[in-house]
């Protein structure tokens, strides 16, 4: 990505056409395409399947461990508990990728934040900021992520906090790149000859060129904390209030012998969800990489 | 009134058949004739933190620790006394003292005598030591006139003494290696430890395993049978079921897991049972923080006792394995109430208690939130209760935590609306059961005390009496009267008897089904 035609060089507010091209590209890509359907009927389902279904996913609705198709009451089974994994399918669904967006949302923020005041600024800033970063780094995310929920009661938010705090560090390397290339580029040392602030060069005339490596990885980033909050509630360190496809896999794990179906269905919607946000990542960072756009 | 050991029939007919044959511990085993040699894997997902029963409850250190320590006296599978390091008792008429007539041929594992003098001391480090502080707190001291009489002169009549002088609650530690001086609960030796049961201590390593081998000297001529004894430790219950169906573990004990007691059960070289536990007594309960101004009134716990189904948790959770518990003495004791008031399954009612309570129903339809911890051994059932009183209007909120101290710490602190609990008896109620609903027992800091902050006068009064009171009969009358105030109250919620269950091998002869089972001595136990 080093030397872009000298042309896509302009902030992208100013111009439409490359966004349209870029949406042009990601419409060739089939796999994209299959991620973005996929993707979109888990999100319909999750918003508008429980009102419909009208099942709470915490009521039980038969006895535990009824296996399905047997009962037509519950068509996906029971779990030990006795609760109608269907309805959990369908409820789970809002909490998990409520999770993963906003622990997205999280990672990037910090990520980008820290990358940018580090790539912009150099120097010192910079070596703080990055041996921050590396500090983080070498910490395995998944245990910090454990012991930041253990050391608070685990809630939805805590966990997404959590994932936040342990994932950003490839955001922030990834963002100072950007920023130590493109801060270089004529058009912001114009900007600031004329006198633009710090802030004003950094988000309105740096970072809209910087953003589509970011969304790529912030895809991508979705779908590890779909599998990060799916982690935590397996080792027992879920939200208990808030029915997820997570907490689904954590409470029947003990019973993986005696029932496959409790852990196997959510296990399932967890792995096509994190496969169509990976497959959109592909398809956005095919289409908004120049350099694969001539293809 | 005395107690003398041979005190009614069938105690007699079993000490007539004498030390040398099995006593009558499982009847089918009873026609074969034990075998000697062998090594027995006993499978456990728990690492003790050290093997010395006498600083230290529990059942991890209890399996090992009864072992290797011999205690005056054990218990058959009727909670009848036997003789055991005292080959005879006597208690006296006012029951202020009991005289135990130690055999004279016991050894230490390192060939030293026991002597009365170790007894004494045994008795003195468990008093300071264990955290069963009622078991011994009566006996003011130890009189040794020689070294094979120990006299325990009590401060008042105390009738759990016989039992706490059983199994594993009164391990007999030499004085010679544990009177050195050094704090008792830390002693280097409690991991390398000297006793004078059946078995002797080889190997520990935590998180692994321990390895027992058979004492030659033991007291009991003829016994132990096995040669060794190996406890595998295991945390995963699925790999040590494995094991059990493999047949690298032989028996695994205190495992509760319906659908896998269920898969066991069916397994035709296995033999799945749920005795053997009479006297540790496990009941889990739902435990209500009375500081709470919604659960510390009676009628809000009563209804929500209408509002849970036993039946449903017994019958569906726990596939038929556990039983219900109906009050504060385990079921299979004979002081329990086996009449208590039941509280079966009746919304309405909860409903309708609730309402006048002066909890109506709000607009979403709840009445009022309050939170639930629970033991994670015991998730399912707090997975049951959060929506099942969701049918009367309480939004439960649950707490899981991430670990046991966690879960310590939120109890015993008071920080807690309502939590799943377990508790053992520990045989008599005096150890077991006044702890929780006794007044002087409100102490913060202190898990499995009264932490429900639950307090009667009349209450204390009748424990009290109780705990005195000498004639059985009499004294199951208090205890009834007890059990009728607190069945009532519902300090706490009375749910199931834990159901533990011990998975032996069909090749295990003589299987440990006394009330202490797996937590009494092996000597009996063999291979066939």
């Amino acid at each position: 990505m080093a030397d872009r035609p000298a042309g896509t060089d302009i902030p992208v507010a100013a111009a439409e056409s490359p966004a349209r091209e870029a949406w042009r590209m990601f419409l060739r890509n089939r796999s994209a395409i299959l991620g973005l359907v996929l993707l979109a009927a888990i999100v319909l389902v999750s918003l508008f399947g429980p009102p419909l279904y009208g099942v709470d996913p915490f009521k039980i609705q038969g006895a535990p461990f009824t296996p399905p198709g047997v009962d037509p009451n519950v068509p996906l089974g029971t779990d030990h508990v006795g609760r109608d994994i269907l309805a959990g399918m369908i409820g789970g669904g809002r909490a998990t990728l409520a999770v993963g967006a906003s622990a997205a949302l999280m990672t990037v923020a910090i990520g980008l934040l820290v990358g940018a005041m580090a790539g912009y600024y150099g120097g010192l800033v910079d070596e703080i900021l990055m041996r921050i970063t590396e500090f983080f780094q070498v910490l395995p995310s998944l245990i910090l992520a454990m012991v930041l929920v253990a050391l608070f009661t685990p809630s939805l938010y805590m966990i997404a906090i959590a994932i936040g705090v342990a994932s950003w560090q490839s955001t922030a390397r990834l963002a100072r790149a950007e920023f130590l290339r493109l801060k270089e580029l004529e058009y912001v040392k114009a900007g600031r000859t004329i006198g633009a602030t710090d802030k004003r060069l950094i988000w309105v005339v740096i970072l809209p060129n910087a953003l589509p490596p970011l969304i790529v990885s912030a895809t991508l980033i979705v779908g590890v904390a779909i599998l990060f909050e799916a982690g935590l509630s397996f080792l027992g360190l879920g939200d208990p209030n808030i029915m997820s496809w997570g907490l689904m896999i954590g409470s029947s794990r003990e019973y993986i012998f005696d029932s496959w179906w409790s852990a196997t269905f959510p296990g399932a919607a967890i792995f096509l969800s994190v496969l169509s946000v990976s497959l959109i990542g592909d398809g956005l960072n095919d289409a908004l990489n120049p350099k694969l756009r001539e293809r | 009134m005395s107690v003398i050991r041979k005190s009614f029939a069938p105690t007699v007919v079993k000490a007539a058949i004498g030390a040398g044959l099995a006593l009558s511990l499982a009847a089918g085993a009873a026609a074969d004739t034990p075998k000697k040699g062998g090594t027995l894997v006993i499978g456990s997902p728990q690492t003790p933190r050290h093997l010395n029963p006498a600083v230290q409850s529990g059942v991890a250190t209890g399996m090992p620790g009864s072992q290797i320590f011999a205690t005056p006296l054990r218990f058959d599978e009727n909670w009848n006394p036997q003789p055991y390091l005292a080959e005879s008792w006597k208690v006296s008429a006012d029951g202020l003292s009991v005289t135990l007539n130690l055999r004279k041929n016991a050894k230490f594992h390192d060939g030293k005598p026991v002597t009365s003098e170790d007894v004494a001391f045994s008795i003195d480090t468990i008093k300071k030591n264990h955290p069963f502080k009622t078991m011994f707190s009566p006996v003011a001291k130890v009189d040794t006139p020689d070294p094979h009489t120990a006299i325990l002169r009590l401060s008042k009549p105390h009738p759990a003494i016989l039992l706490a002088m059983s199994s594993s609650l009164c391990a007999i530690i030499p004085k010679h290696v544990y009177g050195d001086g050094k704090d008792a609960k830390r002693h280097p030796m409690n991991l390398k430890p000297v006793g004078s049961g059946p078995f002797r201590f080889v190997e520990y390593v935590k998180g692994q395993h321990i390895i027992l081998e058979r004492d030659p000297n033991f007291f009991l001529k003829g016994k132990p049978y096995l040669d060794k004894i190996i406890y595998k430790i295991n945390k995963n219950s699925n790999s040590l079921a494995l094991g059990l169906e493999r047949g690298d573990i032989h028996l695994r004990a205190f495992n509760t897991k319906s659908r896998e007691l269920g898969r066991l059960k069916k397994n035709k070289n296995l033999v799945v049972t749920a005795q053997g536990y009479a006297a540790i007594g496990p009941i889990a309960w739902l435990a209500f923080n009375l500081k709470n101004p919604i659960l510390g009134k009676k009628a809000v716990r009563q209804a929500i006792a209408y509002a849970v189904d036993r039946k449903f948790i017994n019958e569906a959770l726990h596939s038929g394995l556990s039983k219900p518990a109906l009050g504060p003495i385990a079921m299979g004791n004979p002081l329990a109430d086996q009449n208590a008031k039941r509280y079966d399954l009746d919304l309405d009612k909860a409903n309708k208690m609730l309402d006048e309570a002066g909890y109506p129903r709000k607009d979403g339809g709840t009445r009022f939130q309050v939170t639930l911890d629970t033991l994670l051994s015991q998730r399912d059932v707090a997975e049951y209760l959060k929506p099942q009183l969701k049918k009367v209007g309480i939004d439960v909120k649950l707490r899981i935590p991430p670990d046991f101290p966690t879960w310590a710490n939120w109890v015993k602190s008071h920080e807690f609306d309502m939590t799943v609990d377990v508790v053992f008896n520990w045989g008599d109620p005096v150890i077991g059961v006044h702890r929780t609903y006794v007044t002087s027992n409100i102490r913060k800091g202190v898990i499995w005390s009264n932490t429900q902050s639950y307090s009667n006068p009349k209450v204390d009064a009748l424990l009290e009496k109780a705990g005195v009171e000498l004639d059985p009969a009499k004294r199951k009358q208090i205890y009834l009267e007890f059990q009728k105030i607190v069945t009532d109250e519902l300090p706490v919620y009375w749910m199931y008897g834990l159901p533990y269950h011990t998975i032996y091998n069909k090749k295990v002869g003589n299987p440990p089904l006394t009330i202490w089972g797996t937590m009494g001595p092996m000597d009996n136990v063999y291979l066939k």
